[in-house]
């Protein structure tokens, strides 16, 4: 009986002394498994795959789409903020010497790209060339106006930037007021900056609403497959092995909502590249169209697939273990 | 290989279903548990599969003790058993292939191994030409003899069978205990539940009677008439 029992050694006595590459072997052929017979699941039952894909897709999507519009508004402020000056308007009777002191402590500061004197005489020229003007600058006795220091910011400067530069241009010596056109592009920037925080918490919220829907696509289909899950740990499987295909059912469904969720974006992108271009020829090519970043879109899929495993990962155990009490 | 040392087992509702139950079964040895419905046999099948632990006693496997191991390693003491169920357990939306394959994956067998022995177990039952077919397409006696497949296709040491011929004709039944015998001539423990008494007798292996939970005749295959 002994001999019997040494000649047939099961390749369970085997396996309890796998070696250390036997190990890794079966370790590498389970997840082949469990990766092809999750897809092989997912594509059974392809309506509702491709249901969990479309919302969670669609989902992804949207913070994708905000952050292309709070990036392409930010753009076009950036573009057309770029040609306004801040006019300084000197006190009345400075002479030339005090205008030309004043720009040069100005030319020095890391906020100014450029700075141009207009003298009271060229205000006044400007002044004749608009219509109705002449007739009334002619019965002046002297000349009125003042010299201004038209400063030309650096682009890309931030609001707090352009506060400081504008409040260095009050205390310069010679100067009477500033004016300062870009009130605006302070607004543009805070509504910017309220929509990037509303985009981060969209795409929190849509996240941990996707993750909810592999959830509870999981958890559907192991409470579907208890009697399976039941005989699969009846001949020996443990429970990380019945949880594997699972597991890789959430990877593979958040990855493919992730490149749907792409694609999606990169319509929309597609979708408004023409009207931007007209925008762009309407401010002589100033504006440009800004795309979804290529890292973005590539790391979308992946981090779709780790929320799709989380998600999976959330319900398994504990419904593996109600299926197998069952 | 199979022990069992004064086993009692009483379920939570009070159910005692078995009291000091004590007998071995070897390596290459078959032997029958018969009773009539309610007598344990079930129970003592379950004690073996680590589905229920006993109150009292000790059962062990391969000269393992089942009462001490961790939940963590009663998968590979399930390994080591083949089981075979009355109703097939089978997974209906797999292929007979897919079906008898499962063992193996578990155990991470290679793929062309597993192909070549999931091939050789369906040919011992008679089913080579099945591998494609999915169970329901199958007679209750196919089905049955997949799932037989199923349960030595890893080659386990012990082979357990409860009621395997309860939903079959005579003739198949009769089918289904010989390839039991065939297992328990080249080495592996078989102990199968059944209340086929005409079945039992014809086969001529060693009974193991019980009657309200209790051990009430061990009768040698030589004394089986």
């Amino acid at each position: 009986m002994n001999a019997a029992r040494d000649a047939r050694k099961t390749p369970e006595t085997e396996a309890t002394r796998r070696s250390g590459p036997r190990k890794v072997g079966a370790w590498r052929e389970h997840h082949a498994w469990s990766m092809s017979i999750s897809l092989r699941r997912l594509g059974a039952r392809p309506l509702g795959t491709l249901l969990t894909i479309a919302v969670m897709g669609v989902a992804l999507a949207l913070p994708l789409t905000f952050y292309l519009l709070l990036d392409n508004v930010q753009r076009m402020g950036d573009a057309l903020g770029r040609n306004q000056s801040i006019s300084a308007f000197l006190k009345p009777g400075q002479n030339a010497g005090v205008a030309e002191t004043a720009a040069s402590a100005l030319r020095g500061r890391p906020e100014v790209a450029d700075i141009v004197v207009r003298t009271p005489k060229d205000g006044l020229d400007e002044l004749a060339e608009v219509q109705g003007f002449s007739g009334a600058l002619q019965s002046l006795d002297a000349n009125p106006l003042p010299y201004v220091l038209s400063v030309q910011p650096k682009a890309g400067l931030s609001a707090d930037d352009v506060n400081r530069l504008v409040e260095a241009m009050k205390a310069t010596p010679g100067v009477d007021m500033v004016q300062e056109t870009g009130a605006w592009r302070q607004r543009l920037d805070a509504l910017v900056g309220v929509g990037g925080r509303a985009v981060g918490l969209l795409a929190l919220l849509l996240g941990v609403a996707a993750l909810l829907v592999v959830g509870n696509t999981i958890r559907v289909d192991i409470q579907s497959r208890s009697a399976e899950i039941g005989v699969l740990l009846l001949i020996g499987a443990s429970r990380p092995f019945v949880r594997r295909p699972y597991l890789y059912a959430g990877i593979w469904l958040g990855f493919l909502a992730g490149v749907l969720a792409v694609a999606l974006a990169v319509v929309l992108e597609l979708a408004m590249a023409g009207p931007v271009g007209r925008l762009a020829a309407a401010y002589d090519g100033s504006v440009s169209f800004g795309a979804l970043p290529a890292w973005l879109l590539l790391s979308v899929p992946f981090a779709s697939a780790v929320l799709g495993w989380l998600g999976a990962r959330l319900v398994s155990a504990r419904q593996i273990r109600r299926a197998a009490a069952g | 290989m199979i022990g069992f040392d004064l086993v009692s087992k009483r379920y939570e509702g009070g159910h005692q279903a078995l009291t000091d139950v004590s007998f071995q079964v070897g390596a290459g040895e078959m032997a029958f548990v018969t009773g009539h419905s309610g007598a344990g046999k079930s129970t003592l099948l379950k004690l073996l599969a680590m589905i229920e632990r006993p109150t009292n006693g000790v059962v062990t496997l391969d000269g393992q003790k089942l009462n001490t191991v961790r939940p963590g390693d009663i998968p590979k003491i399930r390994r080591k058993l083949g089981m075979v169920f009355q109703d097939h357990r089978l997974l209906l939306d797999r292929t007979v292939f897919a079906n008898v394959e499962l063992p193996l994956i578990i155990g991470g067998v290679s793929p062309a191994d597993r192909g070549r022995r999931v091939r050789a177990a369906l040919e011992k039952v008679g089913l080579l030409s099945y591998e494609k077919q999915l169970p329901e397409a199958l007679s209750t006696g196919e089905q049955q003899r997949v799932g037989i497949a199923r349960a030595i296709v890893a080659k386990p040491a012990v082979l357990i069978a409860d009621e395997p011929t309860g939903n079959l004709d005579p003739q198949l039944a009769m089918e289904i205990m010989s390839l039991f015998a065939e297992f328990q001539a080249v080495g592996t423990a078989v102990l199968v539940a059944s209340h086929d008494l005409m079945l039992i007798k014809r086969m001529k292996k060693r009974v193991v009677v019980l009657d309200h939970g209790k051990l009430v005749a061990d009768v040698p295959a030589t004394e089986v008439v």
